[in-house]
């Protein structure tokens, strides 16, 4: 419906609708000083503290840019899936994102490359002298080493990545194709796969949490693990698709187009998200807190010791009651500068959450020994690692934005989502 | 979709006919429509407005003019209440009015409490959603006057409604009807008072009663039986928890192979605070198995029966002790208690308790029975040995065996261990190698920051031995023994602080 006006749907050749140039232009550097800055990180991390931290900081970069990516995938899977009118305006920056699984894939190599050395180097369970030196019942490791062992995880993570590159190849092309043709049926096409796609998605997408992520600490398991990653990834999506509309409206593109609505609608799903965030960190928590049982345990426990106690409790009061409060008004969510700051510091909170749950499992192969993930050269270097593959990421999606539109052009919903209205 | 405004009950100010006038409605066929008209009596001034639609239409707020709503700020305080009530409903019944561990848990245990307050705080926010909103719009209201006009039954199908309500300051019939002419309204109408039979039809009044009435019954029903009694069996609701599937002690089951419900414990179990067959001998039993497996044998089983060992195995031992030549037990040489300052402090106590009343304080052997007996020169008195004596030293009398006799007893001295746990035993043990160490022990020991005190107070304590030499020269005999026990007894505990670090 729409009940102003009928707003004025530019043509799809309007500059409104192109990369403004200044960010193109920020395509190569981003490329170059991202990669370097990467290198540098990972290289800082490898010789100056250990080869395991220079790792991990790597991975931790690596899923930050990854739970982004696939985050925004599932945004453009659930907009097609539930026939969304608003968010048309604001899709195609989620499919922008969502293509840069395809490079990530290429940055997954220097994984596998580390898990090829097989001295767990990253992954502990690649040591073969892993359960002898941790006195492991030989029983449980046989089964576990059935499914952590190099090839059929490499497998796996091949299969993973080919889903998901399918799955935004698929949608972005049709998205874009779009943009040329104009033509109902694709939108039609898409929604009708997307279902399929969700339930892929979930699958792929826990299953990763559990290969890359929760397998660090080999022998701990949380079938909570995946929704707790997810909840992670879906939040920062929503952050950076609102802080990317709104960069993108400072610089001239889309300023019709994204209105406050848009914002708001924004604003209550990053609100609902860092609640859902929360609820599953929580519930992770307590049934292994009550439960108190050795084995799974472990993992919480790595994190109250060594100084990411602190963390931890810095994670419940500033990625969630402090943003819970900041986003609670109706009044904040309808101020796009606000809530594009808001979104900017989720982004970063994420950062935290991730390097929480990689980091302390980097700690040295001697168990109880000083965690050197915690050290001020460590935390630098991570951070540079994260920043310089972002950046990277950034360079490449400038790239890819410059050649197509940051709005889809001819969508047939384009018009409602412009008009769209919340109250 | 919009709230209500203000109701319409009385003082009407216009009057069609003889029924009261409370408004003007215009029937609209579309949404665009509709709201093109809200926005046109929003910018006449019009204030009690309202619009009716089949389905929440987005935006009419604004087209309205509705001010926001301040139902959020009621979910928000009815929402912290609901943290708050759960928080300190549990904070007050788990840890102040009925204390109670629970898995091991401090009273006050912020996760556990963490589902409750969510779910109190989501029960109150919603209640403060839905009881707010039904205030603020007024709710429940049985009846509206556009309800008299049948054409208006059609808001819930496919037709929307725009309403002016008597009451706003520029209402005026004549101009509201013009401006809803001007928006192609086909349909204009002044919506009056519902003359409509207000009374309730008699048979309401029937199924309100019998609905009362059997509502009454189960709690009749209940009050009957509490205060009357029967021989019929006892009704069971939940009959799993009144007759709990768990077995009693000696019962079958036909869960395990062995029929047995009390199941044994799993082989290698060790019970809290117990430790293996070498702390509670004092014997390397591997070794013992090596050289006398029968013996052995024997010693394990008995301690595996509880039984005091000192039973038969002060017979065993007892010859052996004297000459530590010809013992060839595998006596354990080392203390397997780690022996630090507290272990001796507990040592010290423990000796004093048990074992200083015939030692005597310094382990000379000359505590107060052994006086007593001298004194009434007891005839079958063995007097208790001088624990400095050269042939007690740890070379030749090794720590096992030391506290086997505790254990166990020697001679006329009983075994300790049905008094002494096992730990406290290996503590005596540490604390009489203290003891032997200060009669010999050289000054050079001593840490150079202490050394000028203990020179201090050995210089005291040979004054006060030259003084009591003295007097007992003199003739005073008794009052020597009391001095010297004291005296080496403040010694003995600088040597066990010295020993310790």
């Amino acid at each position: 419906m729409s009940h102003h006006p009928a707003p004025v749907v530019k043509p799809a050749d309007d500059p409104a609708f192109k990369l403004p140039a200044s960010m193109s232009a920020l395509s190569v550097p981003l490329c170059g000083g991202g990669l370097i800055l990467m290198i540098a990180g990972w290289a800082i991390a490898n010789f100056m503290v250990s080869e395991k931290v220079g790792m991990s900081a790597y991975l931790a970069a690596f899923i930050y840019c990854l739970t982004l990516t696939i985050g925004c995938l599932f945004f453009v899977l659930i907009q097609h899936l539930v026939r969304a009118g608003w968010s048309t305006v604001v899709r195609r920056i989620a499919e922008l994102v969502m293509v840069m699984i395809v490079p990530l894939a290429i940055l997954f190599i220097p994984i596998v490359m580390s898990l090829l050395t097989g001295s767990g180097t990253l992954y502990r369970w690649d040591d073969p002298e892993y359960s002898v030196a941790n006195h492991l019942n030989a029983n449980v490791w046989e089964a576990k080493a059935g499914w952590l062992n190099q090839y059929w995880f490499m497998f796996r993570s091949v299969i993973y990545f080919a889903i998901w590159i399918g799955l935004a190849v698929y949608f972005y092309r049709g998205s874009t194709e779009q943009d040329e043709t104009g033509q109902r049926s694709v939108t039609d096409r898409l929604q009708y796969w997307s279902g399929p796609a969700v339930m892929l998605f979930s699958l792929t997408t826990t299953m990763a949490a559990f290969d890359w992520v929760m397998s660090l600490a080999p022998m701990w398991f949380s079938t909570m693990f995946g929704v707790y990653l997810f909840a992670g990834s879906i939040l920062s999506a929503h952050c950076l698709i609102c802080l990317s509309a709104f960069l993108l409206q400072k610089k001239g593109a889309m300023r019709d187009e994204v209105t406050v609505e848009h914002y708001h609608d924004l604003g209550k799903l990053m609100f609902g998200f860092t609640l859902f965030w929360i609820y599953i960190a929580f519930s992770q928590f307590l049934l292994i807190w009550y439960g108190n049982i050795p084995e799974e345990t472990e993992w919480f426990y790595h994190r109250q010791e060594a100084g990411w106690e602190y963390v931890s409790i810095a994670l419940v009061v500033f990625h969630w009651i402090v943003p819970f409060m900041g986003l609670m008004s109706m009044f904040v969510r309808r101020r796009p500068a606000i809530i594009a700051f808001w979104a900017g510091y989720l982004l970063i909170m994420h950062y935290v959450d991730v390097f929480w749950m990689i980091m302390p499992e980097a700690h040295a192969a001697v168990p109880y020994s000083a965690p050197a993930a915690t050290t001020p050269i460590a935390v630098a270097a991570s951070v540079m690692c994260v920043v310089g593959m972002v950046g990277l990421m950034l360079g490449l999606l400038f790239r890819v934005a410059g050649g197509s539109k940051v709005v889809a052009v001819r969508d047939p919903r384009l018009a409602e989502s412009m008009a769209f209205e919340n109250v | 979709m919009s709230d209500n405004t203000d109701s319409n009950d009385t003082s009407m100010n216009t009057v069609s006919g003889d029924k009261k006038v409370h408004g003007t409605v215009a029937e609209f066929t579309t949404v665009d429509s509709l709201m093109d008209a809200c926005r046109k009596v929003r910018d006449a001034g019009y204030q009690k407005t309202d619009a009716f639609t089949p389905f929440p239409v987005h935006g009419i707020d604004k087209a309205l003019g509705i001010k926001p709503t301040i139902l959020p700020w009621i979910v928000l305080v009815c929402g912290l209440t609901g943290t708050a009530v759960a928080l300190t409903m549990q904070i007050w019944m788990n840890a102040i009015d009925y204390p109670y561990i629970i898995s091991g848990k401090p009273y006050i245990s912020l996760p556990a409490f963490i589902p409750v307050a969510f779910e109190l705080t989501i029960l109150f926010a919603s209640f403060g959603t839905f009881f707010g909103m039904w205030i603020l719009n007024g709710l429940p209201k049985f009846s509206n006057p556009v309800f008299t006009d049948p054409r208006f039954d059609r808001v819930t199908d496919d037709r929307f409604f725009l309403y002016i309500d008597a009451k706003d300051p520029k209402y005026n019939q004549a101009g509201v009807e013009k401006l809803f002419g001007e928006f192609g309204s086909d349909y204009i109408q002044s919506v009056v008072e519902d003359d409509s039979e207000k009374k309730i039809p008699g048979f309401m009044y029937k199924v309100w009663i019998a609905v009362a009435a059997v509502s009454i019954i189960p709690l009749l029903i209940g009050l009957k039986m509490r205060v009357t009694n029967s021989d019929q069996p006892r009704f069971h609701i939940f009959f799993d928890m009144d007759f709990s599937p768990s077995k009693d002690a000696q019962q079958n089951t036909t869960l395990f192979a062995d029929t047995r419900a009390m199941r044994p414990d799993v082989p290698g179990t060790v019970a809290r605070g117990q430790h293996d067959v070498n702390f509670r001998t004092g014997i390397d039993m591997d070794a013992m198995a090596s050289i006398d497996g029968v013996r052995a044998e024997r010693l394990v089983r008995m301690l595996d029966d509880d039984q005091p060992e000192s039973a038969s195995e002060s017979e065993e031992s007892a010859p052996e002790t004297t000459k530590s030549v010809m013992d060839t037990t595998p006596w354990l040489t080392d203390n397997p208690v780690d022996v630090s300052e507290e272990t001796l402090l507990r040592g010290k106590q423990q000796f004093g308790i048990y074992c200083s009343v015939c030692h005597g304080l310094n382990g000379g052997g000359n505590g107060l029975v052994n006086r007593r007996a001298q004194r009434i020169l007891a005839a079958t008195w063995v007097p208790p040995s001088k624990l400095h004596d050269a042939s007690l030293h740890a070379d030749v009398y090794p720590d096992g065996k030391l506290f086997s006799t505790i254990s166990n007893g020697i001679r006329k001295m009983p075994g300790y261990s049905a008094q002494i746990k096992a730990e406290d035993r290996w503590a005596i043990v540490a604390y009489v190698r203290a003891l032997q160490r200060s009669q010999d022990a050289s000054i050079d020991l001593v840490p150079k920051d202490q050394l000028e005190k203990i020179k201090k107070q050995q210089a005291e304590v040979e004054a006060a031995l030259k003084a009591e030499a003295d007097k007992a020269n003199a003739g005073a005999e008794s009052a020597e023994e009391e001095t010297d026990a004291d005296t080496s007894d403040a010694e003995t505990s600088e040597d066990a602080k010295d020993e310790s670090a």
